[in-house]
C-alpha cells in the first residue's frame, strides 16, 4: 500500500493551546502548518478546565482555548489530523520526514469537530520545521505517599477537584458534605529528593481560584492553605490575596503527613513550634507538573536536547531544541500557565518562520 | 537583636562541618517540625527555628542553647525533608562546633572528663577488681591514653 506524504511548511506536535497558539502564529506569517494532536480532540490540559470566575472574572485563562479554536477553524492554512502520533523522524535536508501513525482513543468523542479529523492511515510527512508542544505531565500525588493520596480517603489531587468543581464535592469527599476543606501546596515541586527542583508557577493560583469559587457556593466553608509562600506569577495578585487571607486559613507549613482519622483526613502539621493535627472534609494536593512523559522518546527521536530540569529544549534559549529546524513549545518546555504556553507558541512560531524563510524564498524562485 | 551582632559565617562553618552540607537548602517548610517527636512535646524545640537561626548567623544563640541537646536521632526530619537538608546530621555537626567552643552540656562535659582521665565511664580501681577476681573475671587495667587522644585532651583530664 503506498504510504500517503504530506508536504507542508511545518509539522506541529501536540494540539494544546501552545500547538494552536503556533499554528495561528504562522499562519499570520502566511505559513501553512500541520497540527497532530494524539488524542480525540484538541486543547490539551485547557480543555478539561472550566472558567473559575465568582462574581468577577479571575483570570484563569481556561476561556482563551475557544478563542484559539475558533481562530484555528477560521483560517484554511491550519491542517488538523487528531488521533495521530510521530513514530519515526529524521533530518531530511533542510526539514524533516516524519512517520505518523494512527492511535486509537476510546475517550469521550471529540468537543470541537474541526476540519480535518482523525488520521485515517499511517502516513509520511514532510515538512521544514517541527514545533514541539507536547506539554507538561501533572506530577502523580501518590509518589509522595506520606500525603495519603489513594491510601486515605478524602484525599484528592488539585486536578480531581477541578473535575468535581462543577458538579458534587460531596462524592469527593467520601459523602460528606465539605465544610472543612485543606489545600497542600507544592506536591511535587520545589522538591530536592524527587529531583524536582522548579516552581510549577500556576498550582498557587490554580487551587486559590478553586478556593474562592468553593466559598462562592458555599458561603461558610473553612479553607486552609498550607504553603511555603504564595507564588502568584505575573497578575495582580496583591489585593486578592489581602482579602483572600480575611477569608481563609494561610498556614505558612507544610505537613508532615496525612492520616485517616474517625471524621475525615487528618493534617499534621507545625504551627507555633508545636507539631499539631488538624481534621478535614477533604484534602486537596496541589501537584506540580513534570516533564512531559514521552521527552525521553521525543528528544531521542527529534534529537533534542533537554533542560536541567528534564523538559524539553535548552536552559539557555527559550525555544531552541539543539536540532536544525525543531522548536519548543509551551509547557513542554517548563512549567508554564495557559497564558504563558500561548505567548510561547506565538515565539516558537516566530522561530520557526525565521528558520523557513530561506526556504520559501527558494522553493519561490524555483 | 542588631543584624550587626549575626555573624554571616556561621552558616559556612555549619555547611563545611560533616552532616551540615545541607542546611542552605532549607526552604523554612516546617514538615520536620511537624513530624518531630520532641518538638511535639519541649516548648522551644522547633527545627525549622533553629535552622532558620544558623542561617541568621545567630551563632552564640544557637551554640548556648540547651536545645540543641534534645534530637532523639530518630530521622523523622529527614525523612519527610523535601530538601533533603538531614537535620538530624546538621545538629550533629552543630554539636560537634557547641562542643568545640566549650558549649557542652555539663553532664556531657562531665561524661568527658570521666572518660580522659580513665578510660571508662566508670572509675576501676582495686574494690572493682577484687570483685571481678572473686567472681572469676580477669582484672582489668584503666587505659585512657587512646581516650585522651580521641577527645584530644590533656592526660591531666583537663580540655585542650
Ligand atoms: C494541576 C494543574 C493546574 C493548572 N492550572 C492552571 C491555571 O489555573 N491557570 C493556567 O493558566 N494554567 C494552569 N495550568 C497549566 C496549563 O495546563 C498549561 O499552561 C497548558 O495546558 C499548556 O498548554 P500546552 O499546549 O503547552 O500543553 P497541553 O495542554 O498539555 O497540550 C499538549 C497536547 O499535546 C498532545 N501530545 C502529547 N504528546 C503527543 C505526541 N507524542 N504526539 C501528538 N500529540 C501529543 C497532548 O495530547 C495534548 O493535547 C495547570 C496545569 C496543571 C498540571
Ligand atoms: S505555584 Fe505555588 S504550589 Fe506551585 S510549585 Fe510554585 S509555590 Fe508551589
Ligand atoms: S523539612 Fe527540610 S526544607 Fe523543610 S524546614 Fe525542615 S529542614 Fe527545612
Amino acid at each position: 500500500m503506498a504510504v500517503k506524504t504530506i508536504k507542508t511548511p511545518a509539522v506541529i506536535i501536540g494540539g494544546g493551546v501552545a500547538g494552536l497558539a503556533a499554528a495561528i502564529d504562522l499562519s499570520r506569517r502566511g505559513l501553512s502548518s500541520l497540527v497532530v494532536e494524539r488524542g480525540p480532540r484538541l486543547g490539551g490540559r485547557v480543555a478539561d478546565f472550566c472558567c473559575k470566575a465568582t462574581d468577577s472574572c479571575v483570570r484563569c485563562g481556561a476561556c482563551r482555548l475557544a478563542d484559539l479554536v475558533r481562530r484555528v477553524a477560521a483560517r484554511p492554512e491550519i491542517a488538523i489530523y487528531t488521533s495521530a502520533k510521530p513514530v519515526a523522524a529524521e533530518a531530511d535536508g533542510d526539514g524533516w520526514r516524519l512517520t505518523l501513525e494512527p492511535q486509537r482513543n476510546n475517550g469521550p468523542a471529540p468537543v470541537v469537530e474541526l476540519a480535518g479529523g482523525p488520521l485515517p492511515r499511517r502516513s509520511q510527512v514532510q515538512a521544514g520545521a517541527v514545533i514541539l508542544a507536547v506539554g507538561a505531565t501533572p506530577f502523580d500525588p501518590s509518589a509522595k505517599s506520606r500525603f495519603g493520596y489513594r491510601r486515605v480517603p478524602g484525599v484528592v489531587s488539585a486536578l480531581e477537584l477541578e473535575g468535581a468543581l462543577e458538579h458534587s464535592l460531596a462524592e469527593l469527599a467520601g459523602g460528606r458534605d465539605p465544610r472543612r476543606v485543606a489545600f497542600i501546596q507544592c506536591v511535587g515541586s520545589r522538591d530536592e529528593s524527587l529531583g524536582h527542583l522548579y516552581c510549577s508557577r500556576v498550582c498557587c493560583g490554580f487551587a486559590l481560584r478553586m478556593a474562592r469559587v468553593i466559598q462562592a457556593r458555599r458561603p461558610g466553608t473553612e479553607i486552609t492553605f498550607f504553603h511555603m509562600d504564595v507564588q502568584t506569577y505575573g497578575r495582580a495578585w496583591a489585593g486578592e490575596l489581602a482579602e483572600m487571607r480575611e477569608q481563609m486559613n494561610f498556614v505558612r507549613a507544610m505537613p508532615g503527613e496525612v492520616t485517616a482519622g474517625p471524621g475525615g483526613p487528618q493534617v499534621v502539621y507545625a504551627a507555633g513550634g508545636r507539631s499539631q493535627t488538624a481534621e478535614f472534609d477533604l484534602v486537596v494536593l496541589s501537584q506540580g507538573m513534570r516533564p512531559p512523559v514521552g521527552a525521553a522518546a521525543l528528544s531521542q527521536l527529534f534529537a533534542c536536547t533537554r533542560t536541567s530540569d528534564g523538559f524539553l529544549g535548552s536552559d539557555a534559549e527559550p525555544v531552541a531544541s539543539g536540532a536544525a529546524g525543531v522548536f519548543i513549545a509551551g509547557s513542554a518546555r517548563g512549567p508554564m500557565s495557559i497564558v504563558e504556553s500561548i505567548e510561547h507558541g506565538a515565539v516558537a512560531a516566530a522561530a520557526a518562520a525565521g528558520h523557513l524563510q530561506p526556504l520559501v524564498r527558494e522553493a519561490a524562485h524555483a | 537583636m542588631l543584624l550587626n551582632d549575626c555573624d554571616p559565617g556561621f552558616k559556612h562553618q555549619v555547611a563545611a562541618e560533616p552532616g551540615g552540607q545541607g542546611i542552605k537548602a532549607c526552604f523554612a517548610c516546617a514538615a520536620c517540625t511537624a513530624r518531630c517527636p520532641v518538638a511535639g512535646h519541649v516548648e522551644g524545640y522547633d527545627p525549622r527555628r533553629l535552622i532558620r537561626l544558623v542561617l541568621l548567623g545567630r551563632r552564640e544563640e544557637v551554640l548556648a542553647s540547651p536545645l540543641i541537646w534534645l534530637c532523639s536521632t530518630c530521622y523523622s526530619c529527614q525523612e519527610v525533608c523535601p530538601q533533603q537538608v538531614s537535620f538530624t546530621e546538621v545538629l550533629t555537626a552543630i554539636k560537634n562546633i557547641a562542643a568545640r567552643a566549650g558549649y557542652g552540656p555539663p553532664a556531657t562535659e562531665a561524661v568527658i572528663d570521666q572518660l580522659a582521665a580513665h578510660g571508662r565511664l566508670l572509675e576501676v580501681g582495686e574494690f572493682e577488681n577484687q570483685r571481678r577476681t572473686d567472681l572469676g573475671l580477669p582484672e582489668v587495667a584503666e587505659a585512657p591514653a587512646h581516650f585522651q587522644k580521641v577527645l584530644g585532651v590533656e592526660p591531666a583530664g583537663g580540655k585542650s
